[in-house]
Order: C-alpha cells, then structure tokens, then sequence
C-alpha cells in the first residue's frame, strides 16, 4: 500500500550477474529454499519424492497459484484485496450450484469467471474512480460475501457433483489438470506483463504515477482492467478449488487471503512496488505446500506451521532489503 | 465556517450513530437499557484498545496486521508464566503486557530498520506471533484463575464495566496526546510526508517505534482483559481481531495514506459498528444478516465523505 | 540474503524436528475410562445433580416460549443437521419458537457475543454447542442469573453454567466404536492413523485420549502412527490424508477421521488414489457426505449418531426444564419422538448408542 515511488526507478547495473540478481533474485531464493526442503526431507523420508506424494504437491496449491497471479498485479499496483478467500468461497459455490442444477459443465465453469470478473471490477471502479483505499472496499466486501453466502445457502453443502464437472480430478498424462492450469496461467501471465503494453503499464503504475501518466498511461482505467483481471483468475482459482473434492463446504474459506497474499510477497513481488513477477508466487504456493506435507513427514507438530511461515516472509523480506542495499 | 463543521467526517458520522441508535431503539425496547449499554461497553473494550493504537500507526502511514497474534501470544504469556512457571499473577499480568511491548518493538525495528512496507512485515509477524502462541501453548487452554482476577473483565466499578473505565481513559489520554502534543504532532507529519518530517528534524525512527510498541502494548492489555472476561487463555484468541480494529479506526475516517484522521473518529467509528451488530440483534437478524450491513456500511461511508469532501475541494 | 532465507527455513525445520519426538496423539491428558473389550455395558452410577440452578424464572408452564439454539458453527452440515432437529422438536412440541444462530467460524469472542445479546434480547432458553467449556460458562451463567434456562449439546460448558447436556454418545463409547471398527479391517497389528479438527478442540480430544486407552487396552499391537490437524477444512483434510498415505506408503493400513469433515475428506482421497480396498477409512461421518463411499464399496462403515436427534432432544430437554417435568435427581426425561433418554452423571442425558453406518443401512438415513 504505502510505497515511495522515488526508490523504485534505479539506475542499471552493468554487471549481468546483479542484473540477473535484481530481475529474479527472489525467484530463484525461493526455488533454492524449495530444493533445500525437497533434498533435506527427501533424505530423511524417500517417501517424499514417490510420484504420489509429488502430484499432491505441485497440485494442492495451483489454485492458490493460480489467484496469487492475479493477487501479485493487484500489489505491484501498489493495492491489495483482502476479500480474495471469501470471493473464491462465493464463486465455488455459485460454481456447485450451478452443476447440481443441471447446467451444461462450460456454463458451471464460465459463470463464477465472469462473476469474479464483474465483482472486483466494481472493486476496482471504487478504487480508482471514488478513490476509496483498496483494503477498505476489501475489508468491507469481506463481510458482504461472508454474509450473504450463508444467508442464501444456510451453509448447506453442496453434493451430488456431476462427475463431468470436477475438472480438478481431469488428468492427462496422469498429471492433475490444476497442474496445466497453473503453469499455463503463469507463463501467459509473465510473459504478457513483461512484453505486452498494458502488461508493462502495471509495472509503469506501480513504479511511479505521475511519471506513468506522463507517458499517456490512464492510470484509474488500467486499476479497473488490473481488479478485473485479478477477478478472472479467482474465478479460475475457485473453479480449480471448488472441483477437487465432490462436496463444496458453501463456507468461506478461513485466512486463504492470507495464504494467497503471503505467496505473492515471498514470490517477491516487491515491496516497494513496480517490481515483482508472478513465477515468484506460483514456486512461492509450491513452495507452501511442500512445507506443509515436510511438517508431517518430519513429524513436527503443526503448531509450528504459521511460525515457519512468519519467519520465511520475514526472511524474504529482510533478504530483498539487504540485496537493494547491495545494490546501491 | 460553519460548513467546515458540517461536511467533517465526524460529523457525518456523528450523525450515522445517531441514527442507528434511534433505529435500535425504535426496534427493540431492550436496547436502550442501561443494562444492555454497559454490557456494550464491556463487549467492545478489546477492540477499542486495540483501535486506539490502531489510529497512531495508521495516521503515520503505516498499518499493524500482528495485533490479533499478540493478543493471542499475551495471553499465552500470561497463563504459561503463571501456571507452568508459578509466577504471582499479577507480576504474570506485567509480564504479558511487557511480551506485548517487545512483539511491537520486533514490528517497529523491522519496519525502521528494512524499510519494508508496514503491512508486509506485520503480516510476517501474524505468522510468527500466532505460531509461537500455537506453539508454545501446545493449543492447551490454561484455566483455573483466581477469583479477583475477574474483576477486570466482568467486575464494575461504580456500576460501569472495569474494563469500560480503562477504555475511557486510554481515550482521553491517546486523544490528549494526538491533538494537543508535540508527538501528535510529530504522528501527522510523520504520514504526510516522511521526508518532509525528517528534514525538518523530527525523530521519525523514534516515533514510529513508540507507536508500533505502543500497537503491541495495547494489544496485550486488551489480552490481560479478554483473558480475564472469559476466563480461560487460548492460542486462538484474538484471531482475525486486527480486521475489525482496522475496519472502526477507518470507518472513523483515518486516512490509510497516513496524515489524516482523529480519535473522537475511531470512538464514533467503534461505537457505531458495535451499536449496529447490538442493534441488529436486538432486531432479530441473524448474524450473517449483521456483518452484510456493517461491511456495506464501511464502504458507503467512506464514500459519501470522499464524494462530499471532494466537491468542496 | 539466499543463504539467510535456506538457513533459516532449515534451523527452524530442524528445531521443531528435535522438539516433536514422541508420537502425539493429540489426546487431552485428562483420566480415561475406556470399556470393556467384549462389549459389556459400563457400570452407570448414579450421582447427585451437579447442573445449575435457574434463578427467578418466569412459571412458563404449557406457554409458549421462544428459545435460541447456538451451534459452534454455522455452515457445516453437521450442524446444519443439528438445527433441523430443533427446528423439528419445535414444531412438534407446538409452543416454541426457535431459531437457530451462531458465529461463522469456531470462535470463542463471536459466540459469546451473540448468546449475550440473545440474552439482553429476552429469550426463554437457550441450547448451545460450546467452543470452550470454560470461556462460555460466564455469559451463560448470566442467562441463568436472568431466567433464562440453558441446556448444552454436543460440547459442553462446566456442568454449573447450565443445567442439563445432552450427550451424543459417551466418550468411551465413541471410542470403542471407532478403534473396534478400525480394527475389524486392518487386523490387530495393523498401523493407522488419525486427522483431527484442531488439537484444542476439547470435544476431539476426550476423543481421541479415550480411544488411545481403550487401544492400549483392548488392542495392544495395533500401531498408533500419528495424529495431523485439518481443522474442519475439506481441502486441507484431503490434502493430511493425501500427505498420510504418501509418508507411510504400505504400512498405513487405516485412517480415522475424527470430524464429520474430515472423513469423507479422508476417504475422497483413498478413493483418488485407488487405494479402495487396500486403505480403511472409518471415523465420524454424516451419511449424505458418505454414501457415495460407503454404495460405491471403497469405504466400509463410519460411526456417528442422528445430529438431527441431538438437536431435538436438546429442544425437549428444554422444555421440559421448563415445564419443570425434569427436574434434578430424575434419571430419565421423555423426549417427544425419541421416548425416554437416560440421565447419567447428574445432569447429562444420553441420546443412546452411536450407529454405524453400513452399505446395509445408510440409505435408510437422510441426513
């Protein structure tokens, strides 16, 4: 939210190795940290590299991947949304609802996008147009969505999944199809912010406003098209979400926001704003879930979990502190 | 002159609460009891306390996602150090209040040290605070406390809630000290424009780590109360209380940008959203009915005072 | 700074790798009383009452009365299945009014909240599921204070804070049920393991600290592996289940769920991974959740009793609180549609055994 536009303009470096550095330093921290993990708890327990427990890995969390690729724009931006969790919730079910009442699977699959789309799009016009901060419409849309959820489904599960409609269980090649979701979006998403106009505005944006609008960039519109986007990939996320189990638990679900931001920060989307690639979240929500199932192979009490998670995002974020000092 | 007054956001607010009080009132004969105001009173002290510090850090720009895990770490604290490790309960009391003040220490340090955004480190510290409570507390609740200890949370005081007086004087205080003294001074500049503040030769390191102990301190005393209100110390307490903190320090018109915003605001702001959900209630809607009106609430309210403040502009 | 990040996610995995040492079972650390392995009934002995005591309550006898049902958590089928109990009981009895509200996750502060401003709104009684036994107890002592009567279900407060709870089943004998059944499929040196909601929820614990006795006891060679949290999280069940039979691989022969999520969680995933056959799941269940399991031959039986019955029998406890045909030192209470319950240990009332469900039978259950 609060970010100094001045800082994020630097001079370039000549040496390749700090240039490198600087591009995807914190990328290529997190996918070392992965393969520590992966080495460390593989050597203790073989059985955490079996085929099985790999495809539960990558697959567990491409949904969070893939909303935290939407989540690391909305930061560079220099915004935030808090409502993400809840949204995924609602969409999910709006998704459940739909299959159990007959609709054509594409239908199931179209309507929680475009809902996804229209409602942080009405977030984004708030945002930029009556200027209310991004965490404030958030942290009220939060209780909005929590609240009718419940109100219209009681909380009564949704079951009876038609089989045709969990596309999360799809394989091909034997891989979980969240899998190709994840790695698709996240190579169209990278690539189409490094080369594409208005891909490289959100970095424009987030460096420097005014400097921004200077070049002929509408800063209010692209927040819009920005919330917009980000509501897409939600709607994919919740898609991916809703499908991986027959049942749909119509609740919102509890501190996903926080999983799915977290992701995004440790992924290294920087800080200061204007800087940060979304191959950083995607290694970052792998990252979280070979974490999580090296907790339970190594037999550490879950307790411990949010503390690792705290002290990572901590790390990260001191690590790209004193990388910039190197720097200068 | 007079229109200054009017288009304030307190005032706009001021007038919100009026009317949700008359609706209240107007729904349920129950609500305007003195009984069921104190009772009030006693349900909103921990957010409010929390709230107060809220309004310093946010004022300077910056923001404190790790209160709700102090809160839960402090209560821990207080029931490890008096059970498990035998310490009088009152020094146990200072003990957590004091792990409370380190917790904020470690936010303010980072954020002045790395320069991280606010929101980023705190959102680390969540994490980390609610994890060492998880912890060190191995999710075993700590009961059995004395009697006096009550006092805080379900005693009265002159017929008002114990824990109402604290609140009331922490306001008048906090209140003092943002509007009348050179550090509330020093809290405005701070989030109007740092580079400003600092080359005019205001201790901005120093104030920022006043404030973010400050956040961490009041956090832990709203856990010393809660802890005695509902007399038993949990890991999980407290969780998610930084968003409803947040939501009244904003509703009461504190700008997230920093540089703007008043104490009476964050008053007016918690005591709106608790005479709404009490309201509500009172009325017969549900739960899920309440939080619907409260968040559509924060985002309207906000809205008209930027509409009108900016066709005044 | 890469270093710094390596460094400090290995010293904390290895820190924490040296404090979990022993296995865990997540058990409460309170005295267990676990059954006799043959089945034969446990000695009920008959207390003194030790509920509490309504004070000045309005004479409300045969009158119509309106009461508030507060569940944990509103937005899980088992408690959805709770209210409909109430909901029924109220229309059967004719002169109750009730409603059903409660917090939108598991939350101490939310629960309180609301009963208290049920309280100041005026209802006649209230039935609650408590969070945290002693948390609750404060608030509800004050609706006795006001009249107001109050009977548990499900997870209780300390027996002073209301006069009457309703057990789904004695703790023992959830227990029995469960490691009995467990060890029907995987034989009596067969290894299993267990996903729970959260180690503090206390009702899980007494669970799970009677089925350790009772395995100890009954069942001496079967392996107790671990026990992983997943809160009452779907994905996160099926993700701790996955992660389960990953770690274990062949020597996993069972899991038992321990909420009414995470067995069908748990047995979504066996199914995913066709280990049908190969990996028992049993634990705590709604049918509805597991008849695609249980028709579909994957999954044998899960245990659990009627939550709608829980709900309804709650409602007709108090009722009769209030009509004052139940007072203390009686030792059975009528129930509308489920007859006579007994009341054991002064003030707790036994809905009956837990059922299990079978291909055989679950059909018959709509719940």
């Amino acid at each position: 939210m609060s970010h100094s536009p001045s800082q994020a303009l630097r001079p370039m470096s000549s040496s390749a190795l700090l240039k490198f550095i600087r591009a995807y330093g914190q990328e290529t921290a997190v996918l070392l940290s992965l393969l520590v993990i992966v080495v460390v708890v593989s050597l203790i327990n073989p059985n955490y590299l079996g085929p099985a427990n790999i495809n539960n890995m990558v697959a567990g969390n491409a949904y969070i991947a893939v909303a935290a690729i939407g989540m690391t724009m909305i930061i560079l931006l220099g915004h935030i949304d808090v409502a993400i969790g809840a949204l995924i919730g609602v969409l999910a079910s709006i998704a459940g609802t739909l299959a159990v009442s007959g609709y054509p699977v594409w239908v199931c699959w179209l309507v929680p996008v475009l809902v996804g789309v229209f409602i942080e799009a009405v977030v984004g016009v708030l945002v930029a147009y009556a200027r209310i901060p991004a965490i404030v419409v958030t942290l009220g849309v939060v209780s909005i969505l929590k609240g009718g959820l419940i109100t219209v489904t009681q909380g009564v599960w949704i079951s009876n999944l038609p089989p045709e409609f969990l596309i999360a269980q799809f394989r091909l090649f034997g891989i979980p199809s969240p899998v190709y979701f994840m790695i698709l979006l996240t190579i169209a998403a990278g690539v189409w912010m490094r080369y594409a106009p208005f891909g490289r505005a959100i970095y424009a944006v987030g460096g420097n406003v005014e400097a921004a609008r200077t070049v002929g960039i509408r800063p209010e519109r692209l927040t819009v098209g920005v919330f917009a986007l980000h509501g897409m990939f939600a709607g994919i996320a919740a898609v991916l979400f809703g499908t991986q189990l027959q049942v749909i638990q119509s609740t919102v679900p509890n501190n996903l926001e926080l999983t799915i931001i977290t992701a995004s920060v440790i992924g290294g989307v920087s800080i200061i704003g204007g800087r940060g690639t979304v191959y950083g979240s995607t290694l970052a929500a792998i990252f979280f879930s070979a974490v999580s199932s090296a907790l339970v192979f190594l037999n550490i009490s879950a307790y411990w979990l949010r503390a690792v998670l705290g002290v990572l995002i901590l790390a990260t974020v001191l690590a790209d502190a004193m990388r910039r000092r190197q720097i200068h | 002159m007079l229109s200054r007054y009017v288009f304030r956001h307190e005032t706009i607010l001021a007038l919100l609460l009026v009317l949700a009080l008359a609706l209240s009132a107007n729904l349920s004969d129950r609500f305007f009891t003195v009984d069921n105001l104190l009772n009030q009173g006693r349900m909103l002290t921990e957010v409010g306390i929390i709230a107060i510090a809220m309004t310093f850090v946010i004022i300077t720009g910056g923001i404190d996602l790790s209160v709700g895990s102090i809160l839960g770490l402090s209560a821990i604290t207080l029931g490890v150090v008096w059970k498990t490790l035998g310490v009088p309960l009152p020094l146990a009391m200072v003990v957590a209040v004091l792990a409370g003040a380190v917790c904020g220490a470690v936010n303010g340090v980072i954020i002045i040290k790395s320069r991280m955004p606010p929101m980023i480190a705190t959102l680390g510290t969540l994490a980390l605070y609610r994890g060492l409570a998880e912890g060190i507390s191995q999710a075993r609740s700590v009961r059995g406390y004395p009697e006096w200890f009550f006092v805080l949370g379900q005693g009265e005081f002159f017929g008002v809630p114990t824990q109402l007086w604290v609140f009331g004087l922490l306001v008048v205080v906090a209140a003092i000290i943002l509007g009348y003294m050179t550090f509330g001074r020093v809290t405005y500049a701070v989030g109007a424009n740092e580079t400003a503040a600092r080359f005019s030769g205001m201790n901005v390191d120093r104030a920022k780590l006043l404030i973010y102990t400050a956040s961490g301190s009041m956090a832990a005393l709203a856990a010393v109360i809660f802890v005695s209100r509902v007399s038993t110390t949990r890991s999980d307490m407290g969780m998610g209380i930084e968003m409803d903190a947040i939501s009244a320090v904003v509703l009461g018109g504190t700008s997230i940008f920093g540089g703007r915003g008043t104490m009476i605001g964050t008053l007016l702001g918690i005591l709106l959203i608790q005479t709404m959900k009490n309201g509500l209630t009172l009325a017969g809607v549900k739960g899920d009915g309440t939080i619907i009106v409260i968040g559509s609430i924060l985002i309207l309210t906000i809205l008209i005072s930027n509409l009108v403040n900016r066709k005044r502009d | 700074m890469k270093k710094l990040l390596c460094l400090t996610t290995g010293l904390v995995l290895m820190a924490g790798t040296a404090y979990a040492e022993d296995v865990w079972t997540g058990g409460d650390g309170l005295p267990t009383s676990p059954l006799a392995c043959d089945g034969s009934p446990a000695t009920l002995t008959a207390s003194p009452y030790n509920g509490a005591t309504v004070q000045n309550a309005p004479d409300l006898k045969g009158k119509q009365i309106s009461i508030v049902d507060v569940p944990k958590l509103i937005g899980i089928g088992y408690f959805t299945a709770t209210a409909k109990g109430v909901a029924d009981a109220a229309k059967d009895l004719g002169n109750v009014d009730a409603k059903t509200d409660g917090p939108t996750k598991a939350n101490i502060d939310d629960q309180i909240t609301l009963i208290d401003n049920y309280v100041t709104s005026g209802v006649n009684g209230i039935v609650f599921a408590a969070n945290d036994p002693e948390a609750i107890a404060p608030v509800l002592k004050k609706a006795l204070s006001k009249g107001i009567h109050v009977v548990g279900y499900d997870s209780d407060s300390t027996p002073d804070a209301r006069e009457w709870f309703v057990n789904q089943a004695s703790f023992n004998g959830v227990a029995k049920a469960l490691i009995d059944n467990i060890a029907s499929q995987i034989g009596e040196d067969g290894a299993f393991a267990i996903v729970t909601s959260t180690f503090t929820t206390p009702v899980q614990a007494r669970w799970i600290s009677e089925m350790s006795a009772y395995t100890a006891k009954c069942h001496p060679k079967m392996k107790w592996l671990e026990t992983v949290e997943a809160q009452e999280d779907n994905i996160l069940s099926f993700n701790q289940a996955n992660t389960l039979m990953n770690k274990y691989g062949d020597e996993l022969k069972g899991i038992i769920g321990m909420t009414t999520v995470a067995t069908p969680a748990a047995s979504e995933a066996v199914k995913q991974a066709n280990m049908c056959g190969k990996i028992a799941v049993t634990g705590l269940a709604l049918p509805n959740a597991m008849k695609p399991y249980i028709n579909g031959g994957c999954i044998n039986g899960v245990v659990l009793w009627n939550p709608s019955d829980l709900g309804y029998a709650a409602t007709e406890v108090l009722r009769a609180a209030v009509d004052g045909t139940l007072k203390p030192g009686d030792t059975s209470v009528k129930a509308g549609k489920l007859g006579d319950l007994k009341i054991v240990d002064g003030s707790v009332v036994l809905l009956g055994d837990p059922v299990t469900f079978t291909k055989e039978n679950i059909n018959n259950f709509d719940f």
